[in-house]
């Protein structure tokens, strides 16, 4: 009995020494592998077994299905890591992410729309040590400055653009008689009330949580203003002001949709399908959704009016953040998978999951010449502007704007923004 | 005299040790879910937090009246949430407890199918209240709630109402909610109460000349008096604690008028970080307990539960 069971256990000691000496030999082999064949997934090159997590909001029924593409691909590669996918709405991502850094679970990837704030925490990677040189230079310049934070440092790459426009219904454009997409704010609130008078809803204006930042930005602009100021943002400037007297005006007017100050994009975009809003700002994913599902609803595409006349789109990137997690192995894991994903092959299939354009030159150069849908879209990346989401306030100025700019429908703008301008001081 | 005192100390002593096998469990569950998290209450306060949650070193009182403080953060408006936060305890309680008295008294009474009506009182509580609550918040958009077209068919109102997107229609929707998601275990207690009252009583007071309303109000209430109590104190601690009702049928953003205590924690969470969200938890734990002493002060129920 004590026999048998000691010749067990030094048995045991001996698979577990030949275990570890193939452990130990593998490294040492890895360069000659890969150094002659990269694409042949050698086991010398493999990851020993841990788990990356992923944290990414959802753009479209599609996107868990897009990522288990990618993720799928990385284990033919990698099959000892796990690859865990958690895919949250967007209404309430910002809370998860938050879940996700209070509870100290830090995603090694996170697809989200802002990284100031954990840059400057210090919790994450600068972008350049979890994607290779050659991953980096596919990505368009002008948009891989978004990822820029105010110390200089790039901490985050973008994964998809989107501009957004005015997308307006044409038949309920000319059931009210109007020939062309309003240009100034004036004609804007022309359209808009003849639209309300033939029953429908002439503008949508989404002041909820999800979108109020978004819509305050367009109407800040259009006004000529611009959050920084002086180095720093500012809400109360005569600007934001002018810009939510316009929007006031409208509101009261009855011009736009009911309870602007709790409604988000998609009720605004839901109206718009069910033909009972005449204009929106939108961008192409919703359009595309529009399109395929609406068919009978007739809708172009216009730039967002200002007071002047000049044109106004609103760009906005998303980005990819990597969190250090203090873990070679799923640093070296988290790299593999970035410059898996930002491969033509598997990129491009994933960027039109979301409906929204690439960042990728070359993908860039395929769609605008064959995506005629989304042709101007594609034509306003060339005067968007985007909201200043490398500074590290920007969160608070968008929480301020997310909880207060809906009031305008009842309170006086002015006093609106000087309680967004307090909300931002007091966060500071 | 001493030594006797000192001896059934001694036993007492004694007795607490044989049943500490037996009551360490629970003792550690305690532990481990009601004074642990309180600690971690207290802690939390006074930790400053970035608002995603990033540790930054000890706090002091910034979290209660720092210039993100959960009392000095600006555009809050407080008078507003206090009063809110009374009348949702006071008027759902009383209201929920109206409404099963009622109730109650019709169940106990003997009549074909009501078994089966029974049945249905019991459903609200069975579903979860996030359901509920959730049917009623699509039920009350204005563009495709059932609701709302109802009150327009039947000209009750001239147009649909977002009933859910302006603060001052949303909190007493939420009350209403409140109140139907209370009314079944309620009602279920009291009726409980109502098969203890013995009939002969009420028949020899019937015998005396006393009419309905001196029976009910002299012999059946003073009788339901301890079902009440247990289920008054249940539901004061439940509703003042109630966050799903409230928030899922308030979809205005930010610093709202509908804003009760406990919701404004979560919209602290969000907005300000787990530091100042526990700080307001805190006043919210201190100003559960006043309220529960105010009623136990006032009603008296443990004469009766005991």
């Amino acid at each position: 009995m004590s026999l048998s069971r000691r010749a067990f256990v030094g048995l045991a000691a001996a698979s577990v020494a030949g275990a570890g000496l193939a452990a130990c030999s593998s490294p040492a082999a890895a360069p000659a592998t890969t150094g002659t064949s990269s694409s042949a997934a050698a086991p010398a090159g493999q990851l020993p077994a841990t788990t990356i997590k992923i944290l990414a909001p959802s753009y479209a029924d599609s996107s868990k299905a897009d990522w288990d593409k990618i993720i799928a691909e990385f284990n033919k590669k990698q099959p000892n890591v796990k690859v865990e996918l958690q895919i949250e709405a967007w209404e309430t991502f910002s809370e998860k992410v938050q879940q996700r850094i209070q509870a100290k679970d830090y995603p090694d990837i996170l697809n989200d729309n802002a990284f100031a704030a954990q840059a400057s925490a210090g919790l994450l990677y600068p972008i350049d040590e979890v994607m290779s040189a050659a991953t980096l230079a596919s990505i368009e310049p002008a948009l891989m400055k978004n990822g820029v934070g105010t110390d200089g440092k790039t901490w985050a790459a973008p994964d998809i653009a989107s501009a957004r426009m005015m997308a307006y219904n044409t038949d309920l454009f000319a059931k009210a008689g109007i020939t062309a997409a309003p240009k100034t704010w004036a004609e804007l609130e022309d359209a808009a009330k003849k639209i309300a008078a033939q029953g429908a809803a002439g503008y949508g204006m989404p002041l909820g949580k999800e979108e109020a930042q978004v819509e305050s930005s367009l109407w800040l602009w259009g006004a000529g203003g611009d959050w920084a100021s002086g180095g720093k943002l500012v809400a109360n400037q005569p600007a934001t002001v002018e810009a939510f007297t316009e929007m006031k005006k409208l509101i009261d007017a009855k011009a736009v949709q009911a309870d602007a100050g709790a409604s988000n994009r998609q009720q605004v975009a839901d109206l718009f399908d069910n033909g009972k809003l005449g204009m929106y700002v939108s961008h192409s994913g919703l359009m595309g959704n529009t399109r395929k599902k609406f068919p009978n609803i007739k809708f172009d595409l216009a730039p967002i009016p200002s007071k002047d006349g000049k044109p106004v789109a609103f760009g906005v990137t998303d980005f990819i953040l990597a969190f250090n997690n203090k873990d070679a192995n799923r640093k070296e894991a988290t790299k593999q998978f970035l410059d898996l994903m930002y491969s033509d092959a598997m990129y491009e299939g994933w960027y039109k999951g979301t409906g929204l354009l690439p960042v990728t030159k070359s993908q860039i150069e395929k769609a605008k010449a064959s995506d005629k849908d989304n042709a101007k879209f594609y034509e306003a990346l060339s005067f968007v502007k985007f909201n200043p989401v490398s500074d590290p306030k920007w969160d608070a100025l968008k929480g301020a704007l997310q909880s207060t700019a809906g009031t305008i429908s009842k309170d006086a703008p002015d006093a609106v923004v000087k309680a967004i301008q307090a909300q931002l001081d007091a966060a500071g | 005299m001493s030594t006797v005192v000192a001896a059934r100390r001694a036993s007492g002593w004694k007795d607490t040790i044989t049943a500490l096998p037996w009551i360490a469990p629970t003792l550690l569950l305690i532990a481990a879910v009601v004074i642990y998290p309180t600690i971690l209450m207290f802690q939390t306060a006074f930790v400053k937090y970035t608002p995603q949650g990033v540790e930054r070193g000890p706090a002091g009182f910034a979290n209660f009246n720092g210039p993100a403080g959960a009392f000095t953060f600006p555009t809050v408006p407080w008078p507003a949430i206090w009063t809110n936060t009374v009348v949702w305890v006071v008027v759902v309680v009383l209201a929920t407890l109206v409404c099963s008295l009622a109730l109650a008294q019709f169940l106990n009474k003997d009549f074909p199918g009501r078994k089966l009506l029974r049945l249905v009182v019991i459903l609200p509580w069975a579903c979860s209240v996030v359901m509920t609550t959730t049917v009623f918040n699509y039920g009350l958009q204005a563009d495709v709630g059932v609701f709302n077209r109802l009150f327009v068919d039947t000209g009750i109102l001239q147009a649909a109402q977002g009933f859910t997107k302006n603060p001052a229609t949303s909190f007493w929707v939420a009350v209403f909610v409140a109140v139907y998601v209370s009314i079944p275990f309620t009602t279920y207690t009291i009726l409980a109460g109502l098969q203890s009252v013995p009939g002969d009583v009420i028949e020899a007071a019937h015998m005396d000349g006393a009419n309905v309303i001196q029976r009910y109000w002299s012999i059946v209430f003073p009788m339901l008096r301890p079902a009440i109590a247990a289920a008054m104190l249940i539901n004061i601690i439940n509703v003042f604690n109630s966050l799903p009702i409230l928030k899922i049928l308030n979809e205005a953003p930010g610093y709202h008028t509908a804003h009760t205590t406990t919701t404004l924690i979560f919209e602290y969470k969000v907005k300000l970080g787990p530091g100042v969200a526990s700080a307001l938890s805190i006043v919210n734990f201190g100003f559960c307990l006043l309220i529960i002493a105010i009623y136990l002060a006032v009603v008296k129920p443990t004469k009766e539960v005991q």
